[in-house]
């Protein structure tokens, strides 16, 4: 088990947003693009996606090193309009490998700030 | 482009990421600790790179070099998130800049980035300029 939490500020990801076009294809998948830039306050809703790679990392105990990409973590909405977390590439060989059952998320942002907080759970708990 | 001119455009390009003064930031300050940079910073600094000398930085960065490896195994680099004696030998190899001081027993592979200086970026950049120069050849 592991868990990972992180805050971004909504802010910053509006102006790095407006800086480089390329920040979202590069960090957002195109579900996830798709998803936040149909929403009227899409900056929190990237910033909340930010935050949630950010923490999956961290629960995984990787960061952002060797192969893994920003669009190797995915979130996406369950029909409740739950979160969830999809893995590709370098991430998904992780969790197969480490025989992760589950990842959780759970986020929350307001004008300023975003939140994530996710946990690992593996196949012992 | 000599490695004073790039040195001063890589200064030019983390200053203003930062909202600092080029002054502030020296070859060895250290990104996090000294100059207060966040993750998010980080792709804010690679893009305006990018950018600025016409290049491309890989996925997973600075670290892609000492730990995406082909060569190697990352299992033999890194257990359970600990770097291995043979993955602080690497990492001292590709980023000669780094303190070896700051990696004390048990260093994890997620708190590489707090490591970087802005010679890291410096050297980073000077390696991409050097591979767009062979492709280009």
């Amino acid at each position: 088990m592991g868990i990972g939490i992180d805050i971004t500020e909504v802010k910053r990801i509006e102006e790095i947003s407006l800086r480089h076009k390329e920040f979202l294809t590069r960090v957002y998948t195109p579900r996830e693009i798709e998803f936040c830039t149909k929403k009227r306050n899409k900056y929190q809703h990237l910033a909340a996606r930010f935050a949630a790679k950010e923490s999956v990392l961290k629960a995984l105990g990787t960061g952002w090193s060797g192969r893994i990409g920003w669009t190797d973590v995915e979130v996406v909405n369950d029909r409740w309009g739950r979160p969830e977390i999809n893995t590709y590439g370098r991430v998904k060989e992780i969790v197969q490998e480490r025989r992760i059952k589950k990842i959780l998320v759970s986020l929350s942002h307001c004008r300023d700030y975003a939140v994530a907080c996710a946990q690992v759970i593996t196949e012992r708990g | 482009m000599d490695e004073k001119e790039i040195t001063e455009k890589v200064r030019m390009c983390v200053a203003q990421a930062l909202g600092m003064d080029a002054d502030e930031v020296v070859p060895d300050a250290m990104l996090f600790d000294d100059l207060g940079a966040e993750s998010l910073d980080l792709l804010d600094i690679v893009f305006r790179l990018e950018k600025a000398f016409g290049i491309q930085i890989p996925r997973g960065g600075i670290q892609s070099n000492v730990l995406g490896s082909e060569d190697v195994k990352e299992e033999d680099l890194v257990k359970d998130g600990v770097l291995t004696p043979l993955g602080i030998a690497r990492l001292l190899k590709e980023m000669p800049e780094i303190n070896p001081d700051r990696m004390p027993e048990g260093f994890r592979a997620e708190d590489i980035p707090t490591l970087f200086t802005v010679q890291t970026f410096i050297n980073l950049t000077q390696k991409c300029l050097a591979e767009k120069e062979k492709k280009g050849a």
